[in-house]
């Protein structure tokens, strides 16, 4: 699907462009602003947890006090 | 009219006003009038601990108690008086706080047995997480048997004895250590408490500095205890809030519904009160009786806590609840613990409103009493709805709804910041914090806390954090501050272009924030905490709370929990500023060691100044003094380069 467009250049000259090729789309009903729902099961949460909020509970990453005490 | 203009910002508040005096209906507004504040409380100098008193330990008029020396009967100088009163308004406050948390981990374990119908566990990642930090088991367990162990847990901390709570452990390696110097790790919530009380007996701890030091072990089990068990066991239950689009102000009454209002702290019945109304044996029966439907609307932070989770409208802040009843639409008001003034059944005799109690820890004469538990709530919160829709055709009185409703968005828990600022892969606060190095962002400030008729209602909040969005500092936001803010409209994205400095605004705008940023109720200031703490650890920022540029204030404070807010807040490393008054000014040598002394101690102090602007920029130098002591002050130059200079990159 090609959709094109014109615009003004800089110059004053109305030129074609390409426009969006995406889907208009909104997220709608349950999913709405609810990123929680990409992890799935125990396992992917307990992965999310380990690098999202790696400073409490991964073992290998510890931001910036990793220096001072190695965990 | 002119009078009402001069005590609230908020214009629906300013309407109210005059309905309630062509009304007859006395309100906060009028009794403070009244009602002057005694001049020997208001300074902390009145010490009525025991029957040789009250003791009222007034200096010489013009001599400061450096000077001269008056005493109790029982010889307490005005320095131990002073932190006395102090001490036991951080006791009074963690109370509360530990007492809604507690309530709330009752809950967690009788919906883990099954003993809560209506309430289950609504979010495994938050349990998860809770499990991690108590150290419980997870494997393959069933999410039942990890949640009353977790319940449990967080139940145990409350009685605990000996050793640290758990959540210390969350805090920067730094800060604990600074804790643990000076032996103000709190060991359990309820002793820390009960200890507070002891200390302040007559008779016993009379040394201002222990007095205080004790202050800082009893606040601290407030936020990084009973605060935090509050709010994050209130996530596993509820959901984490995530960005939602809300309503504010008294506009979002409906003349033709049955209007429900959820007023007080805790969310537990408010969230049944949320499924009752949507119940169709309800909503007929509201019908029945003429009515559209069922509108159900909160103040004060339960408001704010129904809100982030279920999108319903937020009806006013601490100084709008008589107001609303004022409204003549209000059918119920339903309240639970914390905040509630005793007038409210007395406006309510001039409408038809019913005021209804439902905590057998607050009764109101006057009220009729529900009595909430969680293994029956939904018949407690129908019952309510009932007796809402029974009141509806009963409405006495002119009907007036200001127009005034305000759009904004509301919900931001850390975890929401990490996700938005990250991206699913990696989520981070590395960009706050790479924003804040490179200047776009000056630093954060907590602006949090009630409002007190004793100043311009909202202003001083709407003031403080224009002044600060202005000069690039991110605001973080709860309580009636952030309701304040939000009618304001400042909590909206847009809000970055007008209102914020041109390097903040850059940032929200890529990221979709607003400059303000609402992060729940008042126990959800343990909220800010963890998202200081992932600053901290996320690095380029120091390696302790103290060092970020950030500040904390409670502009238009009036609760004690304010205070235990504020103290847990100066332990934890951060600039506190206060309006309104400030409670120990007879004790000249005890507001020094808080205003200046604690710095030594904790790294961060208390300031008092009631001037939003004034404060504001108190909190900017302090941010600014921070960015100079990290090296980060300096704008960095944006050097644009040409073919020439990228030639030379590429030959390097
Ligand atoms: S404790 Fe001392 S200062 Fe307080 S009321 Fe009794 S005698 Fe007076
Ligand atoms: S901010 Fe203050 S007035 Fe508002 S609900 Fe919290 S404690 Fe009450």
């Amino acid at each position: 699907m090609e959709v094109k467009e014109e615009k003004t250049r800089f110059d004053g000259v109305r030129v074609e462009v390409l426009g969006p090729t995406y889907e208009p789309g909104k997220p709608a009903g349950q999913d709405e602003g609810n990123w929680r729902r990409k992890l799935r099961d125990r396992e992917e949460m307990l992965r999310y947890l380990r690098t999202s909020e790696r400073y409490w509970y991964s073992s290998d990453w510890y931001g910036s006090e990793r220096r001072k005490n190695p965990a | 009219m002119a009078d009402h203009l001069d005590r609230s910002a908020c214009p629906a508040t300013v309407q109210l006003l005059g309905k309630a005096q062509q009304d007859g209906v006395s309100t906060a507004f009028l009794r403070a009038d009244h009602v002057k504040p005694c001049p020997i409380g208001a300074e902390g100098s009145c010490c009525r601990n025991c029957a040789m008193g009250p003791c009222r330990v007034l200096l010489p008029r013009g001599k400061s108690d450096l000077e001269v020396e008056v005493t109790g009967v029982c010889g307490a100088t005005t320095d131990t008086i002073s932190a006395r009163n102090f001490l036991r308004m951080i006791a009074a406050g963690a109370a509360a706080h530990s007492d809604h948390g507690r309530a709330v981990a009752e809950t967690l374990i009788a919906a883990a047995k099954g003993e809560a119908p209506g309430y289950t566990i609504k979010d495994e990642y938050k349990l998860l997480k809770l499990a991690l930090d108590f150290g419980i088991e997870v494997g393959d367990r069933p999410i039942e048997e990890i949640a009353l162990d977790v319940g449990k847990a967080a139940l145990a901390q409350f009685s605990q004895q000996e050793g640290e709570l758990a959540f210390i452990k969350k805090a920067p390696l730094k800060r604990q250590e600074i804790w643990r110097k000076l032996g103000i790790v709190p060991r359990g919530i309820d002793r820390e408490i009960v200890e507070a009380l002891h200390r302040t007996h007559m008779g016993v701890d009379q040394d201002a500095e222990t007095l205080l030091l004790h202050g800082m072990r009893a606040a601290l089990a407030d936020g990084w205890g009973g605060s935090m068990i509050g709010t994050e066991l209130q996530d596993v239950l509820f959901g984490t809030p995530q960005p939602i689009l809300g309503q504010v102000n008294l506009g979002v009454l409906k003349p033709d519904h049955v209007n429900v209002i959820v007023h007080g702290h805790e969310p537990l019945l408010s969230e049944m009160i949320v499924v009752a109304a949507e119940d169709p044996e309800m909503l007929a029966l509201a019908r029945a009786k003429g009515a559209e439907g069922i509108n159900v609307a909160g103040i004060c932070c339960t408001a704010n806590e129904i809100l982030m989770r279920h999108g319903v409208p937020i009806a006013g802040n601490f100084l709008q609840q008589e107001l609303a009843i004022v409204t003549g639409v209000v059918d119920a008001m339903v309240v639970d613990v914390q905040c509630i003034m005793q007038s409210l059944p007395k406006v309510a005799q001039c409408y038809h409103t019913r005021i209804i109690t439902t905590s057998n820890r607050a009764h109101i004469p006057g009220a009729t009493h529900i009595e909430f538990h969680e293994h029956d709530a939904v018949n407690a919160a129908k019952a309510i709805v009932r007796a809402a829709i029974e009141a509806f055709p009963h409405r006495t009185g002119r009907v007036e709804v200001p127009p005034h409703r305000v759009d904004f968005v509301a919900g931001f828990s850390h975890e929401t910041i990490d996700y938005l600022l990250g991206g699913v892969f990696r989520a981070s606060y590395r960009p706050l914090n790479d924003n804040i190095i490179n200047g776009r962002i000056r630093g954060v400030a907590g602006v949090v806390g009630c409002n007190n008729p004793r100043v311009k209602h909202d202003s001083v909040h709407v003031e403080m954090v224009k002044e600060l969005i202005k000069n690039d500092v991110l605001v973080l936001q709860t309580g009636c501050s952030a309701i304040a803010c939000a009618k304001a409209g400042l909590l909206t994205p847009e809000a970055a272009a007008r209102y914020a400095g041109g390097g903040l605004a850059e940032v929200c705008e890529a990221v979709g924030l607003p400059p303000v940023i609402h992060m729940g109720a008042c126990v959800d200031n343990s909220r800010i905490l963890m998202a200081a703490t992932a600053m901290v650890k996320e690095g380029g920022l120091g390696d302790d709370i103290s060092d970020l540029p950030a500040a904390g204030a409670a502009p238009e404070w009036m609760s004690e929990k304010a205070i235990a807010i504020g103290q847990y807040f100066v332990a934890s490393g951060v600039f506190t500023v206060f309006g309104v008054t400030w409670p120990t000014t007879g004790s000249e040598k005890f507001t020094r060691m808080l205003f200046e002394g604690l710095e030594e101690k904790v790294k961060a102090r208390w300031a008092y100044e009631p001037d939003p602007i004034k404060a504001a920029r108190l909190m900017i130098e302090h941010i600014d003094a921070k960015r100079k002591a990290l090296g980060i002050d300096k704008a960095r130059e944006r050097v644009l380069y040409d073919m020439a200079m990228r030639r030379g990159l590429e030959a390097l």
